[in-house]
């Protein structure tokens, strides 16, 4: 049972989870014990009444009869109970095992989860819990049941007769060779088929991954081939599997059944022999039948004790990984209102052999706008991130008023960070709450589901935010006002998943106005209006300025009008900074930064150059 | 968004709001799901009809066991004929191991029919997934469409397992052993039966009582997976903003909400095992109660009540675990039901109507190629208006590529560029105004045609885990001196022997093995791979996205000498960022805000004064 014993010594038990609740499982198993008791009395009972047609008087024969009912008034009982103390317990404890994962999942970095599908970890949070929680509930049941059916029902034979007992039970210690054997075999093709099914996970993950290109190129066809061959691999497996976990059943019951047979031998000659009574043989049968059951369970047991051990073991090595961004054990950073000064200093991160930024140096003075330009694969969005410490930096490299980022606790320091994603990722609740969440409000769980949770679990609803001045600001600060004028419940508006409703730019907005919501201290934007038109980024960004005075700002953007503003532009190119100064500056020097600003030819700034009309475009004033 | 009530409207989003999935869970009836289950299960009938022939055999085998128990009993042991008792053992054997072999031969098409039609479901699924349009990919995310493809139709495969189809089998054994019994002893089968009104009671109550636990658990398993699935998602933002506690306290709520909604439904699955074992001792005790009151057939009785018990054991079994089956079902039939709501979406590539139009289309004539069209632009976009979801994106573009030209679009981030391409090939459909091929509109096109006559090569260059050679043929056949020559003509042998020795591509080899992502090739040599892929292909038309990604500068002329091979007599469309592709261009195309500002020539632009002159002045100022 121990789903420990064969794995790693490195490998916790499962059973930890279950140690608060031993109170809960020893009542269980004392009730089965009993259980198995009562249960007895019935074969006992028939064999008595066996023995008694034709020699007793009614009035015995009306006993034997009410005493088997009230043995299975008595079973029934103490069954209820032992099933409710054990699942319950199991129930409990894959509560904490779940909140324990979930816990642990929300302190992994964004670099795990870059290597990790999310549909991977759903899985395990979902299907392998429910595997070990089985294991706990049902085969802690069936396991208590079946030793204590054997040991009971073994018992009561050896006493009525030893002799023919040990005949008829001779089968039953190759149950455990045969089940030690074949649990080997299962294990070993249970893991075959989670590697093809692996192997077809990433091949569907590449497909829909490359999905733009196979339609582009009509590519159909093949990539199908390669998934029905792929998926065909898995039902052999699965079909070889199959083979050896079906053989299991046959074999487990032709063993129990191997005894009767072997009472019809030895049984009929003891009672031929005059050592055994009629209802002794009858009794006899009936305790037999009762361990086939027992027997089978313990077959299916073996297969779920193995499905568990490979769960158990997916969850051990998950809750193993250990967090890659510590939390700084320095004290928090000082409150203050005053905008914050960033400092990175010979800042150097590799990806592999790869180096991603090299020998970074650059200050952002309080209150500055700092632009970073560059393109696709510089390393601009690695830079922010380190700032923010999504990424870990080596110590010493990065300096926020002075005081080291890594021995900063992780909260106080991201407190003080307004951050707006290019990928804006929006919580499936009301527009209000999504940017309430900026600084520390709202809720996660949407209000009308709050509001189904608080009915079916007893949780509160709620507030409602949407008149939050610090929620209306941020929202006109982010150019949402025009938006939300068309939406029915405008701020109380439900976003659906990760902001389906809404377009692209929408959510950029949304999102930006919870960067701003926090009133932070440094302000980052990576690329956070890529799907906002022209027009509108116009307007946030004169919005922008206004609110970025008196805050430290970094901001990334494709769009000379966004950044030409900007205090001090840097240039990465290959995780270097090649080049800084302000747009004008940098366009008298030449170099990458008058390159990337020919190639973004943005007719906003090229304009006071070459102060002419044209007729095709609706033009800027 | 599983138990929010009312689901938002969602715009855009022509059928079902996918996003809203968990939201409609445990509202279709078990029955309906079975029907639409069948037409997957039906190709496997003879499967079927062989569980079917196995399966009351080995019920046959198994009740003939107490029958061969009692006449052993009454005929030898309780007669004393002792010689008969090996031959009786040894026939019960036999009828063990004869059940365990059909049990087996059962059981294995029982999970073969399993598999192939999990198997068919898998693929129908991915079919139906490949066939949606691009949008359709942007509404739901990757790993959603995974879990449909693996762990859902895994449970979904519980059901054959040991779910409805077990059930028909225990349905037979126990109807088998109601007539065996009944042939035995009427009266007897009958007294024992009066148990069975309880029974039946009993198992509807708790049905019920399940059915009612099960709906919530369902809902709020589909809440508790939701929450999770969404914070795991936005990992990134959940830490930024300090979240963590916060969700994890949230969690815990659902989590606990999750966990006592199973209170009832294990308090009715222990109250059902029990009592449903209880009512079998009961029906054992009455025929034990009726036995006795007939002294005079001592031995017979003895057996008729041996028998009984036996079957009536074997009776009660599977209602006793009928619980236990009715949660493994719940568990395929959730799947089932998340399955087919993905397989509901329908948003198909290509055609409002379905897919059919698309292979018929393929049938027939091919509208180009006959005639003269020389008169006619290889490509013109005509009035084009797009958008995704609310924002415009292009307000009537215009844009005539003529038959062998190469025009280049330039502009912002933003402007457009790269939404023309997804239009083109029809990625996406444009809202208003005509894209046309040698004067025929694209969506009169079938879609395979219209695929094969454009090559995109974009920015970010997918490979394929494989060999350089299955990334360059993409599925279709050539020969190795074909792959070669493309390889040598894009530049490609040479950029891959600057990896110096050791590498496996290091010679340029055609079987240099591609990891997943294509991570083992740089950003110019997978440029430059597309570069081959497309100059194989060999189309009417080229796309190029031409890619801002850094590469150093021996890459980059690798880079440029291969686009130019690329677009040696070729009409091409170029989103361009090079300078020297910009000038080099027939007619360069300046989009802004979604619509075409100005074209011309470089000459003709620069003589304007527009845009395109401010840019050239800045080119001047660079390179004087």
């Amino acid at each position: 049972m121990s789903t420990d014993a064969p794995a790693p010594a490195a490998t916790p038990s499962s059973l930890g989870y279950l140690r608060p609740y031993r109170g809960q499982l020893a009542w269980g198993v004392a009730m089965l014990l009993l259980t198995n008791a009562f249960y007895l009395g019935v074969p006992e009972m028939l064999g008595r009444a066996v023995d008694a047609i034709g020699k007793q008087t009614d009035r015995e024969i009306a006993m034997i009869v009410l005493w088997m009912a009230v043995f299975a008034v008595l079973t029934a009982i103490t069954r209820i109970w032992s099933r409710i103390w054990i699942f319950n317990a199991a129930r409990a404890a894959e509560y904490d095992l779940r909140s324990d994962l979930f816990g642990h999942l929300m302190t992994l970095s964004p670099s795990y989860y870059r290597k990790t599908p999310v549909g991977d970890v759903m899985s395990r949070l979902t299907n392998d819990v429910q595997t070990v929680r089985a294991v706990w509930g049902f085969g802690l049941v069936s396991l208590a049941n079946a030793l204590l059916a054997f040991v009971s029902v073994l018992g009561v034979m050896l006493w009525t007769d030893p002799i023919v007992t040990l005949w008829v039970i001779l089968p039953f210690p190759l149950i455990y060779v045969v089940g030690q054997a074949m649990s080997k075999r299962i294990f070993g093709t249970m893991r075959a088929v989670q590697a093809e099914l692996g192997t077809l996970s990433s091949r569907i993950q590449e497909d829909l991954g490359a999905i733009q290109v196979i339609k582009t190129y009509g590519l159909e066809g093949v990539r199908r081939r390669g998934f029905v061959e792929g998926s065909d691999r898995l039902l052999r497996a699965n079909m070889d599997a199959a083979k050896v976990r079906i053989q299991l059943g046959p074999m487990l019951n032709a063993l129990a059944a191997l005894g009767m047979a072997l009472l019809i031998f030895f049984g009929g000659r003891a009672y031929v022999h005059d050592d055994m009574t009629k209802g002794e043989i009858v009794a006899f049968s009936g305790y037999l039948a009762r361990l086939v059951w027992p027997t089978l369970t313990l077959g299916f047991l073996l297969a779920l004790v193995q499905r568990g051990r490979a769960s158990w073991m997916r969850l051990v090595q998950l809750q193993q990984t250990k967090p890659d961004i510590p939390d700084g054990a320095g004290p928090p950073l000082p409150a203050s209102d005053l905008p914050a000064r960033v400092e990175v200093k010979d800042l150097t991160l590799r990806y592999d052999d790869r180096a991603v930024l090299e020998h970074i140096d650059l200050t952002l003075e309080p209150g500055t706008v700092t632009a970073i330009v560059g393109r696709t694969g510089s390393g601009k969005s690695t830079l922010v991130d380190a700032l923010c410490r999504l990424i870990e930096v080596p110590p010493g490299t990065i300096l926020i008023d002075g005081h080291d980022v890594s021995t900063l606790p992780l909260a106080s320091l991201r407190a003080q960070i307004g951050y707006a994603p290019q990928e804006a990722f929006l919580f499936s609740t009301t527009i209000s709450d999504n940017i309430a969440m900026g600084y520390g409000a709202g809720t996660a769980i949407p209000a009308a589901r709050a509001r189904e949770l608080e009915r079916v679990i007893g949780m509160a609803a709620s507030a409602d935010l949407r008149d939050e001045p610090k929620v209306t600001a941020a929202a006109a600060a982010a150019g949402l006002v025009r938006d939300l004028v068309v939406m029915p419940e405008g701020l109380g508006t439900i976003v659906g998943e990760r902001g389906i409703t809404l377009s692209g730019g929408q959510r950029q907005r949304v999102a930006l106005a919870r960067a701003l919501a926090a009133s932070p201290r440094l302000l980052v934007l990576d690329d956070s209006l890529s799907s906002v038109d022209a027009e509108t980024e116009r307007l946030i960004l004169k919005h922008l300025r206004a609110v970025m005075h008196g805050r430290t700002a970094v901001l990334i953007s494709h769009r000379v009008a966004a950044i030409k503003d900007a205090d001090q532009i840097v240039v990465l190119d290959a995780g270097r900074i090649v080049a800084r100064g302000t747009h004008h500056q940098l366009l008298a020097a030449g170099g990458l930064y008058s390159e990337l600003y020919r190639t973004q030819l943005d007719p906003e700034t090229t304009q006071p150059t070459t102060p002419v009309t044209f007729d095709a475009a609706e033009g800027t004033k | 968004m599983a138990v929010i009530g009312t689901a938002p409207n969602q715009p855009g989003a022509p059928n079902q709001p996918p996003g809203s999935e968990e939201a409609t869970l445990g509202k279709a009836y078990d029955l309906a799901l079975v029907r639409r289950l069948w037409p997957f299960v039906r190709p496997h009938w003879k499967l079927l009809l062989a569980w079917a022939i196995f399966m009351p055999l080995t019920i046959a085998f198994e009740l003939a066991q107490p029958a061969l128990f009692r006449y052993a009993l009454t005929e030898h042991i309780l007669t004393g004929k002792i010689d008969a008792l090996p031959l009786d053992a040894i026939a019960y054997m036999a009828l063990v191991v004869a059940q365990g072999g059909s049990a087996f031969c059962e059981t294995w098409f029982l999970q073969l029919a399993g598999q192939r039609t999990m198997h068919a479901m898998r693929s129908a699924i991915f079919d139906h997934v490949l066939a949606q349009r691009a949008a359709f990919f942007d509404r739901i995310p990757v790993g959603r469409l995974m879990t449909r493809m693996t762990n859902d139709i895994e449970s979904l495969n519980e059901m054959f397992a040991q779910g409805a189809i077990t059930l028909i089998a225990d349905l037979v054994k126990m109807v088998g052993i109601i007539v065996i019994m009944l042939l035995i002893d009427t009266t007897l089968a009958l007294l024992t039966f009066a148990t069975l009104p309880f029974l039946i009671v009993l198992v509807e109550y708790a049905r019920r009582l399940m059915r009612a636990s099960f709906r919530q658990i369902r809902v709020r398993l589909a809440a508790m997976n939701a929450f999770a699935q969404e914070h795991l998602s936005g990992i990134k933002v959940v830490q930024l903003l300090g979240r963590g506690p916060t969700a994890q306290r949230e969690y815990n709520e659902i989590n606990a909400g999750h966990r006592d909604a199973y209170l009832g439904q294990i308090r009715a699955d222990a109250s059902m095992y029990a009592i449903v074992e209880a009512i079998g001792t009961v029906a054992v005790a009455l025929v034990i109660w009726y036995a006795s009151g007939h002294r005079a057939e001592n031995i017979a009785m003895i057996g008729v009540v041996v028998v009984f018990i036996e079957y009536i054991n074997k009776f009660f079994i599977p209602v006793r675990d009928l619980s236990q089956k009715y949660a493994v079902m719940q568990g395929a039939m959730a799947a089932s039901e998340r399955i087919f709501q993905l397989l509901d979406t329908k948003d198909w590539d290509g055609v409002e109507s379905g897919p059919a139009r698309v292979a018929t289309a393929a049938d027939g004539p091919e509208p180009f190629g006959g005639g003269d069209h020389s008169d006619r632009p290889a490509v013109e976009l005509a009035g084009v208006h797009f958008s995704y979801g609310a924002e415009p994106v292009l307000r009537g573009v215009d844009v005539r590529v003529p038959r062998g030209a190469t025009v280049a679009v330039v502009g912002a981030t933003g402007s457009g560029k790269s939404t023309v391409i997804k239009l083109l090939t029809r990625l996406y459909e444009r809202d208003q105004g005509a894209i046309r091929l040698d004067g025929v509109d694209i969506r009169e096109l079938p879609l395979p045609e219209l695929r094969r006559r454009i090559t995109v090569v974009s920015q970010d260059v997918i490979l394929f885990a494989g060999t350089l050679a299955d990334n360059i043929a993409l599925g279709k056949t050539y020969t190795p001196a074909q792959l070669e020559a493309a390889i040598r003509r894009v530049g490609l042998d040479r950029a891959l022997a600057r990896r110096g020795g050791g590498g496996a591509g290091a010679a340029g080899s055609i079987d240099a093995p591609v990891a997943e992502r294509g991570s083992n090739f740089s950003a110019g040599e997978r440029q430059l791979v597309a570069f081959a892929r497309a100059l194989l292909r060999d189309p009417e038309i080229l796309i190029l996205d031409e890619a801002t990604a850094h590469v150093d500068p021996e890459a980059e002329e690798l880079i440029e000498r291969g686009v130019a091979e690329l677009m040696k007599g070729r009409t091409t469309l170029v989103i361009a960022h090079r300078l020297s592709t910009i000038r080099n261009a027939d007619l360069i195309v300046v989009m802004d805000k979604g619509q075409v500002v100005e074209q011309g020539t470089h000459a003709e632009l620069v003589a304007r004064g527009g845009f395109y002159a401010a840019l050239e002045r800045t080119f001047r100022r660079q390179d004087p």
